[in-house]
């Protein structure tokens, strides 16, 4: 994996999922075909109990989400959250806690709330990497 | 006895890419041990040194968080379904 494709409508619907929880974190995931693009946003709630600070989703709905993407035989492909007061790069936390290596990690950083900054990384044992966030009509025929 | 363990894409590497597998016991840790024996290292990224749930792996009896429940030794029953989740979690 090179560069992350991310339809404009995901991209808002992360953002605005950010904007909407501030000053806590948000969390969810996007999901589609394994190994193609992202489909669907699902937003999660965020239960830790410093939400302001760490994000942890709701177990029962992560569930919930699992056996809908199982029926349509559909994979987690991104991990976003965001971050409120930190720029769009992965935290300790978050390397330590990253449990999907084989999915994008997307961070939206709302230091500026104006202007919110979208970046994707891969976190895969302990390393990270950035990945270009691609439209998918940019994507070269 | 049958059980059905949905396995998450991480884990699928123990089970040559199947995204479901069944194994039997009475209770999820048998479950686990017997599928060791078909699909080797799979339980030991499930369970610690200690003999519980790995960190950041949630796992389901059908609806029902085990940790709710009795942990790896909640008894199962001939149908049940076995999730394993990786935790979406992080922080600054």
């Amino acid at each position: 994996m090179t560069e992350f494709l991310l339809s404009d409508d995901l991209a808002r619907a992360m953002i605005a999922h950010a904007q909407q929880e501030y000053p806590k974190e948000c969390c969810g995931v996007l999901a589609g075909p394994e190994h193609g693009t992202a489909r669907k946003a699902y937003p999660l709630r965020n239960v830790d109990p410093d939400p302001v600070m760490r994000y942890a989703a709701d177990p029962k709905q992560l569930k919930t989400v699992s056996d809908e993407l199982f029926d349509l035989d559909h994979e987690v492909l991104c991990v976003y959250h965001s971050h409120t007061h930190t720029p769009a790069f992965p935290s300790t936390t978050d390397v330590d806690r990253a449990s999907y290596p084989d999915a994008v990690y997307a961070i939206i950083s709302l230091v500026d709330r104006a202007a919110p900054d979208l970046r994707a990384f891969r976190i895969l044992e302990g390393r990270i990497e950035e990945l270009p966030v691609v439209r998918p009509s940019e994507e070269p025929a | 006895m049958s059980i059905e363990v949905r396995i998450p894409t991480v884990l699928r590497k123990h089970t040559e890419g199947e995204k479901a597998v069944r194994g039997s016991g009475s209770t999820i840790r048998e479950v686990l041990s017997d599928l060791d024996g078909q699909h080797a290292g799979l339980s030991g990224a499930l369970i610690d040194a200690d003999g519980g749930l790995q960190r950041f792996i949630n796992m389901y009896l059908n609806d029902e968080d085990v940790r709710y429940l009795a942990q790896l030794d909640t008894p199962v029953k001939d149908g049940d379904i076995i999730s394993i989740l990786p935790a979406v979690a992080g922080g600054h």
